[in-house]
Parts: C-alpha cells; structure tokens; sequence
C-alpha cells in the first residue's frame, strides 16, 4: 500500500527530500567534527574526544556529542548584531547562502532508477526533481550563491568584511569558468546535460567514467571546486590571518553557523557533482548492484551508499588539502584561473569536442581512450612548452617578494 | 479587445507612472512615498486583473499556471518598481536581481528553461554582481545626497510610462498580432528558441527537451548571428584589455636596499 502511493514520482520525491535532507544536515555537522579530527590527525593530536551522548554509560564515544553541542551552543549563544550595520540585508545574507547551497540537492541523482512492486518496470527516479537542465541548474546556483557573500560583507559595514567579499566576488566570477569549461567536457561527452543521463553515458558495456577518459579535466574541475567552495589553499575570501573572518567578522551565534552550514553544504554537493559528472555517480565496476539493471530497493539503498562514499571521500581530500597547502597570494589565484586553468579548460574542451567528432557512433572503448588520452597529454604539454617559453623570454610578474630583503643562509651565524 | 478595456489600460499607466512619480527618492524626506507606493500597487494589481481577464483567461486552461504568472509577475513589477524608486543604491542592485529571478521564473513557466536558467546565470549570477561591486565600492559609508535623489523625475516618468503604455496597448491588440503568437504551445517554443518562428521540425527537437532544440536551432539557422555575437563580445574583450592594461617595466634592477611594498619590482613567476 505503502509502495502504491511511493509509485507516485511526486510523493517519492518528497520523502527523499525529507531522507536527504536529515542526511544531509546530519552530515553537515559531522562534517565540522570530521573535519576537527582530520586536523588533529594531521597535526598529531588527540583532536576534540571529551563530549559523549549525555554522559551515557559514562562513555566519550570519540566525542561523537560534539557537533550536538555545538549546535546547541550556537543556539543558545547572544546573537549580536552591531549598531552601524545594514540590518535587513545583514539578516538575509547568511538564509541566501544557505538557502542557495541547500537548492542543489534537488537535482542530484543519488540512486538511479528504482523499481518499488518488483514487476520488472522501473517505477520511479531516486531524484527529487529530474530536471532537463539538470547541470546548469547547479550552475545557476553557483551564481547565486555569490549575493550570500557580498550581502553579508557589505552590510557588516566593516572594512575586513568589505575586502573579504571583494576577494570572495571575484575568486568565484573567475573560478566560476574553468568550472563551466570542465563541466563542457563531462557535457560534450555525454550528450546531455541530464545529471541522469550523463551517469548513464559513463556505465554499462563500452563505457567508463570520464575521470579515466579526461583525467586532466577531471582535476581541473576538482582544483575549481575548492575555490568555489572557499576552501583552503583558495579561502582567501575569510583568510584569518589577514581578514579576521573576512565576510564573516562581525556574525555570531546562529547566523555565523548557517555561513558555516553553506559552506560544508557546498561542499557536499560539490563533491557529487564532481561524482557525478567525471566518477559515474552512484556507479562502481564489477558489482552487480551498482549497474544500471538493477532497478530493486536493495540496489538503491546500494547506490545512495556507494554516492555518499564517494562523498565522503572527497570531503577528506578536502581536509586533507586543508592541512597540506598554504594559501595562495590574491594575484596567484587570479593568475592561476586566468593564465592556467582557463586556457587548460578551453582545450580540454576542444579536445572533447574533438573526440565526439571522430568516434561518431561506433568506436571501441580501447580506442576513444586512447585518443582522449592524446588529447589531454597533448593539451599538457603545449601548457608546459608555453610556460617554458614565457620563462625563456624573461616575462616577469611583479610583486612584492623581488623587494624582500634575502634570507640569511642557514648557519651562515647571521 | 473594446476601446473601453484599451483606455482602462492607459488609465491604469497613467496611476502606475503617478505612483512611481511619487515615489522617486527626492532631495528631502517626503511622505508622498507611500502614497506613491500604494498607488504603484494598485496599478499593477488593476494590470494583472486586465491581463488575466483579456489576454491570458481565453487562451489558458491551467489554474495553476496561472497562479504563478501572477504571483512572479507582480513580485518582478514591484521589485521593478522598487529598483528606480529606492532611495539606496544597494537595494537597487537586489531588487534587480529580484527582478532577473521573477522573469525567469515567468519564462520558466512557459516552458523555455533553459532560457530561463540562462538568464539566471549571466543576468542574475555574472552581470548583476558586478553592478553590485562597484556600487558597494562607491557607497560603502555615509550616502551621498547627489546619489540619491531623481535627477529629472517627471520627463523620466512621462517618458517611460507613455512609451510602456504605447509598447502594451499595441501587443494587447489582438489585429496588431500575428494569428499564432498567443497559442501556449507555439508561444513556450518562440520563448525557447530566442525570437525563432516555429517551424515543423522544431516542435519534434522540443520534445526531446528544451536545452536541445536551443541548441539546434542556435547552430543551424543562426549560427551567423551567434558567430558574430561571439566575435562582438571577443572584440570587446580585447578593447578591455587594451583600455586597462599597464606596460611593466621590465628592466628596473632589483636594489636589496629598496623599501619593502615599491611597486615595479621583478620576481619569478611562481
């Protein structure tokens, strides 16, 4: 009876958003705790292990209460608002980063098509809106997510939160293109710019993800991504050492914590987005529930399972990142997007348009990787002859560093 | 459509172009702005109803559908509305924004959505924010009276409301109109494929999705034009360049001795 009225694609959705979105917000608090123990781990300490559940049997349970307290220290925190800001757009700024990163979830497919009666016919999509725009949905998403940062930058009316939303406006306009260059590729490859329907071009007999057909691609969008999400080596926007918090400075309690909710929020669907698009999604080789055929619940549960890992995994690398790579100087970013990956992403994206051109209907798979593989090798190294003969013809970049006095050479007793 | 509905259209601009006249930020606080406000309200709200009973009720089936169309068409006429008659540029540029949004969300519902997200991404997303930039950067303490105040409010108001109210009464005439313009399923598909005349072939491509028969119709019969949208905007592109660009020099020694921040020095790439 119950599967009767799941049938509904409508109804199905709404429960999924209701699943997801507990998922989700509770990943997202665990995220801040993965994230403390990850730091820990890479600096070699214990990391936050003292709160458990309400002092249960007397156990810590590896602080696994932490994110419960702080979520509610943030409620029950004074929620300051300061006397010269810009007060209705101080208060909307942190609900539109949110409110825009929570939208993506929308169109993620996270298990594939599903038969609920088991009659052979797949009944619904485990997806809460399977949209025809699917991509550039997110994409438009992304755009919007700009206004939560420099809303809540200006209407601080403090100077470290004006630069900071400078920085974040102009680090995600740029970053935004080598991100939609990336995505060109996943695109032109597929066919479509179905989420569903890109997965589907990545599985099954003849095919592979697109990370093995355009690995360089496929790092370039990750490398985009961490600058889209504000996240180290690219977190120049909230930088602590020159800007305080940039744009978030002057919030606290509740308000600070949804910039924080955003910014793991964003991250999460930035990562399966990144699955999506280059990894097959809810997809894994050699098992038989991960492939497309298999339409039953027990498979879907499978698929959600294998997306969030993949999820998971690449939150990691995202800490792990955090801990290993220093941030980048202003002019560094820039240059990196507008001299580096830009122009990477331009030819990756006429390479792809290449090999669509070349293996019309009918080629075998040995070969179309071949060839991609030709096309991203020879996109890197026509990047390296270039930059090679820029150093040779002594192009120069200015900054401050010539002007910093040498360093004493070890032991020279300076 | 009856001279009577025609001249009830051009009442209701006249009551539009009266409550924005009012409500146009001035010199000194004045309390005509509510007054204004509420006179804008009324006209869009008289607007819609003569939209709805004369131009969309005959022509649509869905109450849903309907529903939308007013609800965004008024949130994009008031935040419209609100964009020239606010007094702080910030708010401006939001509202703006609201006003991109609201207008996709219309072409969303005639089913062109990928025109729809297109305008949300480029309007909205790219050319917007830098609007808000550099109005931030001009206005980040203390609102300059010159910035705030209508320059020329009432010619401003005659103008726009008289050529509004001249744009509308010629598409609300139904001579004026070629016979298919107003059919929902011919007018989703001119929304979807720019200013595209429906064609046989097209009608097919729609049902395999929006995205796609933009997409074939942008690069077989206007490839052309969107050739030369293309070199247009590359054009521009390097006369920004060439506006902004700076000559570096390129042999300044470097002195040890030189004050930490001198600008101009050389150091290696990274």
């Amino acid at each position: 009876m119950i599967i009767e009225w799941l049938k509904t694609q409508w109804h199905f959705s709404a429960v999924l958003t209701a699943v997801v979105a507990g998922v989700i917000l509770g990943l997202v608090a665990y995220a801040s705790l993965f994230e403390r123990k990850i730091a820990a781990w890479c600096q070699d300490r214990h990391g936050p292990n003292r709160v458990g559940f309400f002092g249960l049997f007397g156990w810590r349970l590896w602080g696994l209460g932490q994110p419960i307290a702080d979520g509610l220290k943030f409620f029950v925190k004074e929620d300051i608002v300061p006397a010269k800001v810009d007060k209705p757009l101080y208060v909307a700024a942190p609900a539109i980063c949110l409110i825009v990163a929570t939208m993506g979830f929308a169109v993620i497919p996270w298990g594939g098509v599903v038969d609920l009666d088991g009659d052979g016919q797949w009944d619904v999509r485990c997806q809460v809106a399977s949209l025809d725009i699917g991509l550039l949905y997110l994409l438009g998403l992304g755009a919007m997510g700009v206004y939560g940062v420099v809303l809540g930058g200006w209407a601080s009316n403090n100077k470290y939160s004006l630069y900071g939303a400078l920085r974040g406006t102009a680090q995600l306009l740029s970053y935004e293109i080598p991100i939609g260059l990336a995505i060109l590729v996943a695109v032109l490859m597929a066919g479509s710019v179905r989420l569903e329907e890109i997965i589907l071009a990545q599985v099954g007999e003849g095919n592979c993800w697109y990370a093995v057909k355009h690995p360089i691609a496929f790092l370039l969008l990750w490398a985009a991504m961490f600058a889209e999400t504000n996240r180290m080596p690219f977190d120049l926007p909230e930088a602590e050492q020159e800007l305080v918090s940039g744009y978030l400075t002057e919030y606290s309690s509740m308000k600070f914590s949804m910039f924080f909710m955003a910014e793991y929020t964003h991250m999460i669907v930035g990562t399966a987005f990144l699955a999506v698009l280059f990894l097959g999604g809810w997809h894994l080789p050699f098992i038989p529930w991960l492939q497309p055929e298999s339409t039953s619940i027990f498979a879907m549960l499978c698929k959600m399972a294998v997306m969030i890992g993949k999820v998971v995994f690449f939150m990691w690398l995202y800490m792990l990142v955090r801990w290993t790579l220093p941030r980048f100087r202003f002019d560094q970013l820039m240059r990196l997007a507008w001299q580096k990956m830009v122009p990477a992403g331009i030819g990756l994206a006429g390479v792809a348009a290449i090999v669509v051109y070349i293996r019309g209907s009918e080629m075998s798979l040995w070969r179309e990787v071949a060839l991609c593989w030709a096309g991203n090798v020879a996109v890197v190294v026509v990047a390296v002859l270039v930059s090679l003969l820029a150093r040779q013809r002594g192009d120069r970049v200015t900054g401050r560093q010539g002007n910093l006095p040498a360093v004493p050479a070890a032991g020279s007793g300076a | 459509m009856s001279p009577t509905v025609a001249y009830l259209l051009y009442a209701l601009f006249a009551l539009g172009g009266a409550g924005v006249y009012l409500a146009l930020p001035r010199s000194q606080a004045r309390p005509t702005h509510v007054a204004g406000l509420l006179l804008g309200a009324g006209a869009i709200v008289g607007g819609l109803m003569l939209l709805g009973t004369y131009v969309i009720a005959p022509s649509s089936t869905e109450s849903s559908t309907n529903f939308f169309f007013y609800l965004f068409s008024a949130i994009a006429l008031f935040a419209a509305a609100r964009v020239v008659t606010h007094p702080k540029p910030v708010y401006s540029a939001v509202y703006f924004v609201a006003v991109a949004v609201a207008v996709a969300a219309l072409v969303l519902l005639q089913g062109a959505e990928f025109l729809a997200i297109a305008l949300i991404i480029v309007y909205a997303g790219a050319i917007l924010v830098t609007y808000a930039f550099v109005i931030m950067l001009a206005q980040q303490t203390g609102v300059s009276v010159y910035d705030t105040r209508a320059r020329e409010p009432f010619a401003a108001v005659v103008l726009g409301f008289a050529a509004m109210a001249a744009i509308a009464g010629r598409i609300a005439d139904p001579n004026a109109l070629p016979a298919t313009a107003l059919a929902p399923a011919t007018a989703s598909l001119v929304a979807g494929a720019g200013e595209a005349p429906v064609t046989p072939d097209a009608g097919a491509e729609a049902q395999a999705g929006n995205t796609i028969s933009v997409g074939w119709s942008l690069m077989t019969k206007y490839v052309v034009v969107l050739e030369l949208a293309g070199v247009l905007l590359l054009v521009g592109l390097v006369g920004a360049i060439a506006l902004v660009k700076k000559k570096v020099p390129r042999d300044v020694g470097v002195d040890p001795e030189a004050p930490l921040g001198q600008i101009g020095k050389e150091v290696e790439p990274f």
